[in-house]
């Protein structure tokens, strides 16, 4: 009897320890510091692997004038398209993002997966400094309480390294903690003024970067 | 004073509606994603490991299965289809490529297919940053082609589209549910 209440408690124990340790590898494989798939190949896909699984950090798109498409299906635009971003939305995910996750002074590729991607398509001013209309890979690099966005000319990358012999613009921002942490990451144009914002906001940061024409 | 205090007051609630009025958008339920050719450019670029130039970019969200009969029923046959989901499906040709021996010019194009059994129409249309089928306009037609289908015998959940390398240049091949399409296309040397 003795001996069996002993297995019994033995049991328990390696069921314990193993659940402990099956929650411990849930939280690293949570730690979204995004993979490169090492053995990436450009064979032919089978029908097996023609079934990539969706993305866990979604790609996502937006426009100045807001939701252009949209406007264009329903005949409804009233100003030309300004600009396009191209990024992808990480989740908070129970973590601290900023001079955490995310470490201040260092280069973040503003979402996951490629560079984010923005298009002018016209000229615009930024801080003073007129950009030239065209495509550029849009960077940041986070302190506690201002970024530095980068616009940099090395298209079609992959945002985990970025050639910074390659930036063409670069603007300091304040930025704003708020009340409630967001999320998901978020880009998004606003109107302001007579031009626009780009709100950028995940966690309890909200940076805005004013583009006039 | 009391006039002051009500111009407090509606500053404060105003600060508080323009801090609540920003509404991060949800997730999409058709995410929006990108196929390379070279297949996995961006990746290849950064290991050093990429052999061929970029030749083109997709730009197309993922509508899912969900349990429904996806050709014939949810996408009608002989009817426009934006080929994913919200925007039209986007292509950037980074050079001229020929299909079906028509030069077709690098650019940005929108791209439709029309289903039907068994073929389909792709068209790539020269009206980019739409949103759907639902103003498609056949006079900014650039090229129309038909393409060959498969049965899939395991359906797919996610509509999927990626390029995948041949002798005389990529197909694009486009699955979702159990239909494979495959449009071949040839590089200019």
């Amino acid at each position: 009897m003795y001996q069996t209440r002993h297995f019994i408690k033995l049991c328990s124990l390696v069921w314990m320890l193993s659940f402990l340790t099956g929650c411990d590898q849930n939280t690293t494989s949570g730690n979204n510091t995004v993979t490169i798939t090492p053995d990436v190949t450009t064979n032919k896909p089978t029908e097996k692997d023609i079934q990539p699984g969706l993305d866990k950090s979604p790609m996502d798109m937006s426009y100045y004038p807001v939701d252009y498409p949209k406007l264009k299906m329903a005949a409804n635009v009233t100003e030309p398209l300004i600009a396009r971003i191209i990024y992808s939305r990480p989740q908070k995910n129970n973590r601290i993002i900023f001079g955490n996750l995310i470490k201040y002074g260092s280069v973040w590729r503003l979402g996951a997966n490629e560079a984010t991607e923005i298009e002018f398509f016209k000229d615009v001013t930024i801080g003073n400094k007129k950009v030239t209309k065209g495509r550029y890979v849009i960077y940041c690099i986070p302190q506690e309480n201002t970024w530095t966005l980068v616009l940099n000319n090395d298209l079609f990358t992959w945002g985990l390294k970025i050639d910074s012999t390659k930036d063409a613009y670069k603007f300091n921002i304040p930025i704003a903690k708020t009340r409630f942490p967001y999320e998901l990451f978020t880009m998004e144009f606003e109107k302001a003024g007579k031009g626009m914002q780009l709100i950028m906001e995940w966690d309890s940061v909200k940076a805005n970067l004013p583009i006039n024409w | 004073m009391k006039q002051l205090v009500v111009l407090f007051f509606g500053f404060t609630l105003m600060s508080a509606a323009a801090d609540a009025q920003f509404k991060a958008p949800a997730l999409d339920k058709s995410p929006m994603d990108m196929s390379y050719y070279p297949a996995n450019f961006p990746i290849l670029k950064i290991q050093n490991k990429a052999t061929e130039p970029l030749m083109a970019r997709v730009l197309y969200s993922r509508p899912q299965k969900n349990g429904r009969n996806v050709f014939g029923d949810l996408i009608e046959y002989g009817k426009v289809w934006r080929l994913g989901a919200n925007e039209a499906t986007e292509i950037e040709l980074y050079k001229d490529v020929k299909i079906d021996n028509t030069r077709l010019k690098k650019g940005r194009y929108s791209m439709y297919a029309i289903p039907f059994q068994d073929k389909w129409t792709l068209i790539f249309n020269r009206e980019t940053d739409i949103w759907g089928a639902f103003q498609y306009d056949d006079k900014k037609d650039v090229l129309r082609t038909e393409i060959k289908l498969e049965k899939q015998q395991e359906p797919i959940e996610a509509f999927t589209l990626l390029f995948d390398k041949t002798d005389s240049g990529a197909n694009m091949i486009m699955a979702w549910d159990n239909v494979k399409a495959t449009l071949p296309i040839t590089f200019i040397k």
